[in-house]
């Protein structure tokens, strides 16, 4: 689930961000320059010495090798680095987590701030330290959060465990996602439930920054009301300010959106980047390039018969049209209420909720072959918690879509902040100042502002990047509202209905893999505490990853210990990594053909064929 | 652009070393913020100025800086040494933070061989490696600068190096030939000379470039170690480089040193490396085939900085040496020996180590130096002194040693003087009435006293060491003799050696690239060659091809490093168009594999791996010998580079093989598994034998086998006819 945990003291050690442009003269105390120093506790005099002595070291060694310092060790604590302008943070954690991940980790952070508050150096100017330091603190903890070690050695988007979802309902939330792109203010979107993504158009960085708000408002709405029983004050529609960058946005325009004629946009958004995909992920690994013509022919009468079905019965339930009261099952089902209006200005648009036009909602159903498309990608990967990514994720893999990424890494920065803690005169001050410069500055990118467009069913988000003219323009709201409201209502009740899975008894083997281009994490790693045994396969993973990252051309690995033996593989998009428990060791370490590790590959490939990974 | 410094905690420059490229990145930066038209001054001086803040903020933070990586791929990687700071950097790419580290630990070693247990005082260290007098000054750095050099271009190029083991010539009799002329015939006319002044042969071996041909250790000698070897190999290799890089020279370039030609001084491209220059100095000098001792210092490459001219000191002076010693009371580290190092031809060298008069004072120094740093660190910890009883320390003991020590010196210099002061200052403190007795307060005092040890060491073994001191040394005429003889041995096989060291094994594994087999118990290692030249092939052909795989090996090797610091002993990778193995295990006396241990997981910032700097693997065994009690543990690696596409039950089925194969006696019987030697208190050995298999064990011939330590003996008590009781370990 999606609580948030207090950040785990083993793996981040401090953050700081500190400003030297604060102290410059001789007299100037350090502590004018720390802007957020976690932990929060720490005493003012150790704060002064860390911020002090680290950046002073890294402006010397930056110096003297004309370059900014990434990584800085100490014995017993490496920090990842990034120096901008005076700006100066650092990212400590413990040895054991790799640097690769570090440093991922840091421009993260470093990231999710710049989206929802644009440029560090302008909010610092209208904002207070304090406020900032409530939005670090946030971030931080987002950041921290994830269920298991592996999630913080490998970063992925948390998706909703497909094992024990219907494939139809997958595609049920590309297909409202589309629906909504029919509008040419929107960019992109994504389906969320209870913090996991159902369904996503975006890149997995980008949707990762957007799971930020979401996760936010559904912890809130968790603690305010108990379990996921949201009370009348969570509402319904909310939109925040966020910030791209450009490459990001360009990333997202790129896509091939028939913004006017939405219907015939659908095959051609699906088709081309299946072809140009290069890794096996968990979809197209059953369907191949030869299958989209069968479910063409076989799953069609059944998505036929479903589709009906389930708009019907979303309808009858959720829709405010009094047709049928057997609402019984989902009290809080109510009429989408009226949007309300933020109190900080502009940003905050009053939109009618609508009753969802059911024709409308049928047409969606059949939109094209697309369709089919998406429902043999879901057959296939019905077993993986994974994420189900349509268009948005599979032309990630063209070649705008890493390019994207790499600068998305390094890229935060400046613009306006328009979040929902400030006032909302000065949200309207602040337009993303156009001639500022972001975090890779050597680009000078401005960044470019957009809305993020919430709207919340219960459990169930639909969040849209939109243009920010959307939010004044009511017809464009109105139509978003129209073409979703009634699926998303149907949508929510058999996610909801889906009872949680129950922890699957760990398998006599661990494994975990990465789909990188997904971001995507599928392991039986559970994290639980008490995960001891866990731990050898999680250092182990830890290593060859780090591995991997290093040397290109690796492929796979063996490597034991006198009690672990674990395999790791990987290719261009994926990594997987695997470990057979018992097998008695009995070999004392010299070569030999028994040896229980040598078998480790061929075991994975059986084992994890299960899984939907095939490493044939 | 690569730069190594030691810096004092007040961030003074102790030593530096920096390549072509760094000196003109730091001047340039240095020159920017500096006035137009002044003198840069020198650049020790500038480093200094520019890398203190760095220096002093390692003093400030309690947790200490192990590396910083800049965004454009520098690498700073430092570590504090008692109260030197060691710097390395890389700006080039060529080395990673664990070469850099390697570095750090190798030059540390370099300072404890040269400066013995003067590196424990930082007060005396420091004035040592910085002299006051520059010229002094800068000979010493010119010293350690070419000792850095050749050890980087062994480590780049020689695989012994790169995995730490000594390297043997593989041919038995040969080798047997010759160790029974160095024990018979050298040793024994050596050290019956009156001409050796006091000083008596220990140990003598000969090197063919880097691999050892025979080695001889005296009766009376204790184990070197294969750290201390690879050292002295470092300190021969740079007194007589072997032209690892000369194949890469154009052909007449070669000529000087085939032996055959006219002797022919050539002048090498000029390179930032002041290493080639030198060497084919020398490499022309070693032609003569008379007597001729050339000191390192006169051969150090002329630094762009400094251009002092440099009077060549007495060539016959020997260098000292400090090497660990393992007596009866236990390990004696940092114990003076001097070092002979004869150039027979170029590419054979005779080395001779020799045990100096007073070297019982030595190990008295250390032993007090041991019990004041005991006595300091229970202070530390506020125990009581010698009134608890809980201390293990007895202060009167010590204290009665202390002066019986004292007055055996001998008593007409400064040193001492300034030592029996502080001993009395000490004794009234610590011992009467009106003193302090054992506190916090006598802290200060027990450092003192460790100083003033250091300071009669230092007076004892380290002034006029490099001086010409004729008369603790075996004389020139002697050395001149041994130099002859050893010649005359083996001038027949000379050539031969020349080129076995180029191609000392080859294999017959199809598909089998490369392997490296290392014997860790012993620090001997074995592997086809791998050079990678123009106009010499080696098993892997030459070209690109084999340099494309002597990197991989290169990479292997650093990969494997990292795993075994965790705790993985396997390792196999599929990279690219190659199949890599490793494998580290233990056995027994009689090959019996032992149940694998958990290998302890070490921090990121831990000493290297190897056996140079820091011995990982003696203390690996120790650690194992714990699970595995009465048994002497051996530890074995093997490396394997096959090609990708051979299956992996084959490439395993080959591992087996060599792993089984290159131990065998017939193939190798410098790796044969080792015989051991118990004293018994007659003097007469009780050998515990045990070969690979119980029906082999009649084959032992024990003459021929050069072994490194102790069990030297056992040939020798083949030989000699001494009784020799066989038991077979339990």
């Amino acid at each position: 689930m999606a609580e948030l945990k207090s950040p785990d003291t083993r793996r981040c050690r401090y953050f700081f961000l500190y400003d030297g442009s604060k102290v410059r003269g001789e007299g100037d105390p350090t502590r004018d320059g720390i802007c957020y120093f976690y932990p929060e506790e720490t005493p003012m005099d150790k704060q002064d010495l860390l911020c002090g002595q680290l950046a002073g070291v890294g402006r010397c060694v930056s110096e003297l090798s004309s370059s900014a310092v990434r990584i800085l060790r100490l014995r017993r604590c490496k920090f990842a680095i990034r120096m901008k302008d005076d700006f100066f943070w650092a990212l400590g954690c413990s040895m054991d987590v790799p640097t690769v991940s570090v440093c991922e980790l840091l421009d993260h952070l470093i990231n999710l701030f710049c989206f929802y508050n644009g440029s560090v150096r302008q909010s610092y100017q209208l904002n207070s330290k304090e406020t900032l330091a409530a939005e670090w603190a946030r971030y931080l903890s987002h950041v921290l959060s994830g269920p298991s070690e592996l999630h913080y050695i490998l970063q992925s988007v948390r998706t909703l465990d497909l094992t024990n979802v219907d494939p139809l309902l997958l595609l049920k939330a590309a297909l409202i996602l589309q629906a909504c792109q029919r509008c040419p203010l929107v960019l992109a979107g994504c389906v969320l439930f209870r913090g996991r993504v159902v369904s996503t158009q975006m890149p997995p960085q980008l949707t990762i920054k957007v799971m930020v708000h979401e996760t936010e408002t559904y912890t809130k709405t968790q603690r305010s009301s108990g379990t996921s029983s949201p009370t009348s004050d969570s509402r319904p529609v909310s939109s925040t300010a966020v910030f791209l960058t450009p490459s990001e946005l360009q990333y997202l325009q790129s896509a091939p959106v028939d913004k006017i004629s939405s219907s015939h946009s659908a095959p051609e958004k699906d088709a081309p980047p299946k072809k140009t995909r290069l890794s096996r992920t968990l979809s197209d690994t059953p369907s191949s390039e030869s299958t989209p013509s069968r479910p063409a022919s076989c799953q069609s009468p059944q998505r036929a018969s479903f589709s009906p079905h389930t708009s019907g019965s979303e309808d009858s339930v959720f829709s405010p049209a009094p047709s049928q009261g057997s609402s019984a099952d989902s009290p809080n089902s109510s009429p989408p209420s009226p949007i309300h209006r933020f109190s900080y200005g502009r940003n905050a648009h009053q939109v009618e909720g609508r009753t969802p036009d059911e024709s409308h909602c049928r047409n969606l159903h059949t939109g094209g072959s697309g369709v089919s498309q998406m429902l043999s990608e879901g057959d296939g990967s019905a077993f993986e918690e994974s994420l189900h990514l349509n268009r948005g994720a599979a032309s990630k893999t063209t070649d705008c879509g890493n390019v994207a990424f790499r600068d998305e890494k390094t890229a935060a920065g400046d613009g306006g902040v328009c979040c929902r803690k400030l006032r909302g005169h000065k949200a309207e001050m602040r337009q993303p100042p156009s001639g500022s410069c972001s975090f890779d500055s050597l680009e000078e990118s401005p960044l470019v502002s957009m809305v993020l467009y919430v709207h919340r069913v219960n459990s169930l988000v639909l969040a849209l990047l939109v243009e920010p003219r959307f939010m004044g323009d009511s017809a464009s709201m109105e139509e978003v509202n129209h073409s979703s409201l009634a699926s998303l209502n149907g949508l929510e009740a058999h996610l909801r209905a889906i009872s949680p899975a129950a922890p699957g008894a760990a398998g006599p083997y661990l494994f975990a893999h990465y789909d990188s281009v997904q971001s995507t994490l599928t392991t039986n790693v559970s994290g639980r505490p008490g995960g001891a045994p866990e731990h050898p396969f999680v250092r182990a993973t830890s290593l060859l990853h780090s591995h991997f990252f290093d040397t290109e051309t690796l492929q796979e690995a063996i490597i034991r210990s006198a009690g672990t033996a674990v395999y790791g593989t990987r290719t261009v998009a994926q990594e997987t990594y695997f470990q057979q428990h018992g097998g008695s060791m009995r070999n004392s370490g010299i070569p030999n053909q028994q040896d229980s590790a040598f078998s480790l590959p061929s075991k994975a490939r059986h084992r994890l064929l299960k899984h939907g990974v095939n490493l044939l | 652009m690569k730069c190594l410094l030691i810096a004092s905690e007040s961030a003074e420059v102790l030593f530096h070393w920096s390549d072509r490229e760094y000196r003109q990145n730091i001047q340039e930066k240095y020159g920017v913020s500096q006035e137009e038209g002044e003198g840069l001054p020198a650049f020790e001086d500038i480093l200094s100025t520019l890398f203190a803040p760095i220096i002093i903020s390692c003093s400030t933070l309690e947790d200490s800086y192990t590396s910083f990586t800049t965004e454009n791929n520098h690498i700073y990687v430092l570590h504090q040494f008692d109260e030197c700071l060691y710097i390395a950097v890389n700006g080039d790419g060529e080395e990673k933070e664990d070469d850099l580290r390697r570095k750090l630990y190798v030059l540390k070693k370099m300072v404890e061989v040269m400066f013995g247990m003067v590196t424990l005082s930082g007060n005396l260290l420091r004035r040592e490696l910085r002299p006051q007098d520059t010229e002094q000054r800068a000979r010493l750095w010119k010293y350690l600068q070419s000792l850095l050099e050749t050890y980087s271009l062994l480590r780049e190029n020689d695989q012994s190096f790169l995995v730490e083991a000594v390297e043997r010539l593989i041919h038995p009799q040969l080798c047997e030939l010759c160790i029974e002329f160095l024990e018979r015939r050298l040793v024994q006319q050596l050290n019956s000379s009156v001409e050796r002044a006091g000083e008596e042969v220990l140990h003598a071996f000969v090197l063919v470039h880097t691999k050892l041909l025979a080695f001889y250790s005296s009766r009376n000698a204790s184990i070197l170690s294969p750290s201390d070897l690879l050292a002295l190999i470092v300190m021969a290799q740079n007194m007589y480089p072997s032209n690892v890089d000369l194949d890469d020279m154009s052909p007449e370039d070669t000529e000087s040193t085939s032996g055959s030609g006219p002797e022919n001084f050539y002048t090498p491209e000029p390179s930032p490396s002041s290493r080639s220059s030198s060497s084919s100095g020398k490499a022309g000098r070693g032609e003569t085939p008379v007597f001729e001792f050339v000191d390192p210092e006169i051969q150090m490459a002329e630094d762009s900085l400094h251009t002092l001219e440099i009077n060549p000191p007495d060539p016959a002076s020997p260098r000292r040496v400090f090497l660990e010693v393992s007596h009866k009371d236990g390990p004696f580290p940092m114990m003076p020996h001097s070092m002979y190092c004869l150039s027979l031809w170029p590419g054979i060298t005779l080395v001779l180590l020799t045990k100096i008069s007073s070297s019982a004072l030595a190990i008295s120094v250390y032993k007090y130096l041991e019990e004041f740093d005991k006595l300091e660190k229970r202070l530390h910890e506020g125990h009581g002194g010698p009134a608890s009883a809980r201390s293990p320390l007895n202060m009167q003991d010590i204290r009665s040693k202390m002066d019986k020590f004292i007055k055996s010196l001998e008593p007409h210099d400064l040193q001492y003087a300034q030592l029996q002061n502080v001993w009395a200052e000490f004794k009234s403190r610590a011992f009467s009435r009106g003193g302090s007795g054992f506190n916090k307060d006598l802290i200060p005092w027990c450092k003192n006293m460790k100083t003033q040890l250091c300071g009669i060491y230092r007076q004892c073994f380290l002034t006029g060491s490099l001086s010409a001191d004729v008369t603790h040394r075996l004389s020139a005429g002697l050395q001149e003799r041994a130099q002859a003889m050893v010649r005359e041995k083996l001038v027949d096989w000379k050539d031969f050696l020349l080129v076995k060291s180029k191609r000392n094994i080859t294999m017959d594994f199809p598909g089998l690239v490369h392997f490296i087999c290392v014997d860790r118990a012993t620090g001997q290692m074995i592997a086809p060659s791998l050079n990678i030249t123009e106009r010499t092939t080696s098993e892997l052909g030459k070209g690109p091809v084999a340099k494309y795989i002597k990197n991989k090996v290169w990479a292997l090797v650093r990969t494997t490093r990292r795993y075994l610091q965790k705790g993985y002993s396997t390792v196999t990778l599929r990279d690219g168009d190659f199949y890599f193995c490793y494998f580290l295990w233990f056995e027994n006396e009689t090959g019996y594999k032992l149940q694998p241990v958990e290998i302890p997981v070490l921090p990121d910032d831990s000493p290297p791996i190897g056996m140079l700097a820091y011995d990982y693997y003696n203390r690996l065994l120790r650690y194992c010998s714990k699970s595995h009690k009465g048994e002497n543990v051996k530890c074995y690696e093997l490396l394997t580079v096959h090609l990708g596409v051979i299956p992996t039950e084959i490439i395993l089925q080959h591992c087996r093989q060599l792993a089984s194969k290159l131990w065998e006696p017939s193939r190798n019987p410098l790796l044969w598994r080792q015989t051991r030697l118990r004293h018994s208190s007659k003097g007469q050995g009780q050998m515990l034998f045990t070969p690979l298999e119980p029906q082999r064990r009649g084959q032992i011939p024990g003459l021929g086998f050069i072994l490194l330590n102790k069990h030297w003996d056992v040939q020798k008590a083949f030989r000699t006819g001494q009784r020799l009781e066989v038991v077979q370990t339990p």
